[in-house]
């Protein structure tokens, strides 16, 4: 799967290039407007991760630009500007996604992943992790062959950390995740722990292993144990 | 009032002042001298008579043929020199009438004797001058009035026009658009100058909407790319694995911090941004129901605290403004409900026409409640709570002419939005 990066701070690129390239994306770097103009009309990305403000050029004209000669492409915008009507620009230029600064890079790989998903399997696919198997179309997940009844908050935790398997999550980026950043209220870790606890339980319930991990001050793993 | 109608009454009313004095005074002037051509008649008659006394001695009614009546009355005492003008009325013979008449009266001796003489004039025909006179010049004046009046409207009108067609596009003129204020040249130099100055203003508030919206703009993106990169690299750091406690400490609270500063710099730049007035989309929203929905984002941690809510949202409040200004409000005012309210708590949104309240349980109040919705004020000792949240809502308020009001009761708290 090939990413494209296209930012100008050359510190953040590279952040995000390091995390996607762990989680197995090939990704490639444009820190220019023209660079990533350079880069769209030679070769063919799964998926497009655009800063709006670039230096020498609108993050806007590229969407533009990949949506005509590139249409399969799914696109990122990543950007400082969080008013509505870029938002709502963003998306009725045909980008698939808008992300504002600052931004989690495990949120960051679930969208890419998802987008990437849906891109290529329409979200007809399952995501299978060891014995646990998530149906996306119909939102079931089973445990071996046992079906388990997840909340809502509780399958898109199970799909966050399937989609970040391996990886430190910080409890922040759960809770935006499940929640959306105006819950920034205290409260909403203590919730994350009480969801992630009725996920542990359901797993095992069903004859799952633990696979949450929890680490000290930070947040958790979803790791094999 | 309209200034065409305010100088238009003005006018009217001097006018008729003017008319009114003019009139009388003319009245009064037709009438002396009318009179004194009267007076100086009689005298001329007083001297004839008093020829004709002395050169004949005697005084016959027939003897002097005027048209006058001479009234001759033998009197007694001293004669005096004393000549009385004053008006009169005799009723006329023919026609029954009482007929006006202006008469002099005077002392002198005929033959020896002293007799009372009194002249009189008829004042009929003079009356009718007046009379004539002053209707047909009071008449002429009301015409004069009358055409000065429509003129100067007529004129007041047309110099005006400027000045109206500059109001009509000062009136239309929108600092938030890049087009510029455009004002109708005029002959009149201090319209000239009006419009210099208008023109001046409206540039001058177009420059600095825009470069404060550059500010904001361009605050946003400086602020929170480097933010950006503080929170990537702090996610890449927890990855390493080895961390010891201490570190992991450390690096938890950069995490916090440049989180904070984010939220921080995002909520001061929202302030600013609806100071600047840069929402300009407006739409008929119901407070109402917004409120009922954007509770159900709220579920989650409504039932982790367990807290009870009361929803009254039944009669529709509907306020013209921004949809994305009017999010805020509600998702700040319920946010601020649920921060301050304690585990198993009440709270409750009523609406009604021209109302929204959002009451909450809670610890008692602590600070001023006027200093409720300045910025910074935070009443929670929680780290996590800014101190924006109803301060951003005060300003939504104060944009859209919008009271809020804080009320106190016991341990509930509320807070009202109306008209």
């Amino acid at each position: 799967m090939k990413v494209l990066v296209v930012e100008d701070e050359k510190g953040l690129a590279e952040s995000i290039v390091e995390y996607l390239t762990r989680e197995g994306f090939i990704c490639e770097v444009a820190n220019t407007f023209w660079q990533a103009d350079e880069k769209i009309s030679l070769y063919q990305y799964d998926c497009t991760i655009v800063d709006l403000t670039l230096p020498d050029g609108d993050g806007f004209d590229i969407v533009q630009t990949l949506k005509k000669i590139a249409a399969a492409t799914g696109i990122i915008i990543i950007s400082a500007r969080n008013t509505l009507e870029d938002k709502i620009k963003g998306l009725e230029i045909g980008s698939d996604d808008y992300m504002t600064k600052p931004f989690h890079l495990s949120e960051l790989n679930a969208r890419v992943k998802s987008l990437i998903r849906r891109r290529s399997f329409g979200g007809n696919n399952d995501m299978i992790w060891k014995e646990i198997r998530v149906q996306l179309q119909s939102r079931k997940v089973f445990i071996g062959e046992k079906e388990a009844i997840l909340s809502k908050k509780e399958y898109d935790l199970l799909l966050y950390f399937l989609a970040n398997t391996d990886v430190a999550l910080t409890k922040e980026s759960i809770a935006e995740h499940l929640w959306g950043d105006h819950m920034d209220s205290y409260d909403s870790l203590d919730m994350v722990y009480s969801h992630i606890k009725n996920l542990r339980k359901k797993i095992l319930e069903r004859g799952g292993k633990d696979y949450i991990q929890s680490i000290y001050g930070i947040g958790y793993k979803f790791t094999a144990p | 009032m309209k200034l065409l109608q305010k100088t238009s009454r003005i006018y009217l009313f001097a006018s008729l002042t003017i008319y009114v004095a003019v009139g009388i005074a003319f009245f009064w002037s037709i009438k002396y001298m009318i009179y004194d051509e009267v007076e100086s008649r009689l005298k001329v008659e007083k001297r004839d008579f008093e020829a004709y006394v002395e050169e004949h001695d005697e005084w016959l009614d027939d003897a002097y043929f005027v048209e006058n009546k001479i009234e001759v009355t033998p009197t007694h005492g001293n004669i005096s020199d004393e000549v009385i003008f004053k008006d009169t009325v005799i009723l006329n013979r023919y026609e029954g009438t009482l007929d006006p008449f202006r008469q002099v009266t005077f002392y002198a001796s005929i033959d020896g004797d002293p007799h009372r003489v009194v002249i009189r004039k008829s004042m009929i025909q003079s009356y009718k001058l007046i009379e004539a006179i002053s209707g047909i010049m009071i008449a002429f004046l009301a015409l004069l009035m009358v055409g000065m009046f429509f003129f100067q409207r007529r004129l007041s009108g047309k110099i005006w026009q400027p000045f109206y067609e500059s109001l009509a596009n000062i009136k239309d003129f929108d600092w938030t658009k890049n087009k510029k204020l455009e004002l109708p040249k005029s002959e009149i130099t201090e319209f000239n100058e009006l419009e210099d100055v208008m023109v001046k203003m409206a540039s001058k508030m177009q420059h600095d909407y825009k470069s404060l919206k550059e500010f904001t703009e361009n605050a946003s993106h400086e602020m929170q790319t480097p933010l950006a990169l503080i929170n990537a690299r702090v996610e890449q750091f927890i990855q390493t694995g080895d961390l010891g406690k201490e570190q992991t400490y450390w690096i938890e609270e950069i995490y916090h911090a440049s989180r904070r500063i984010s939220r921080l710099n995002q909520g001061l730049l929202l302030l600013a941004k609806i100071e600047n007035q840069q929402f300009t989309d407006h739409e008929n929203t119901d407070l109402s129901e917004l409120a009922a929905a954007k509770l159900k984002d709220f579920e989650d941690i409504i039932s982790h605290r367990n807290i009870q809510v009361n929803l009254h949202c039944d009669e529709k409040f509907i306020v013209n403004m921004s949809p994305a200004l009017a999010e805020i409000l509600i998702v700040n005012l319920v946010n601020n409900a649920i921060r301050h309210n304690h585990q198993n708590g009440e709270l409750s949104i009523k609406t009604g026409t021209g109302f929204l309240e959002v009451s909450n349980t809670g610890n008692a109040l602590r600070a001023d409640p006027a200093s409720l919705f300045n910025r910074f004020k935070k009443e929670s000792a929680s780290g996590e709570s800014l101190g924006l949240g109803l301060a951003i809502v005060k300003q939504i308020c104060d944009n859209y002419g919008l009271q809020i009001a804080y009320h106190n009761h016991e341990s509930l708290h509320k807070i009202q939005i109306s008209v």
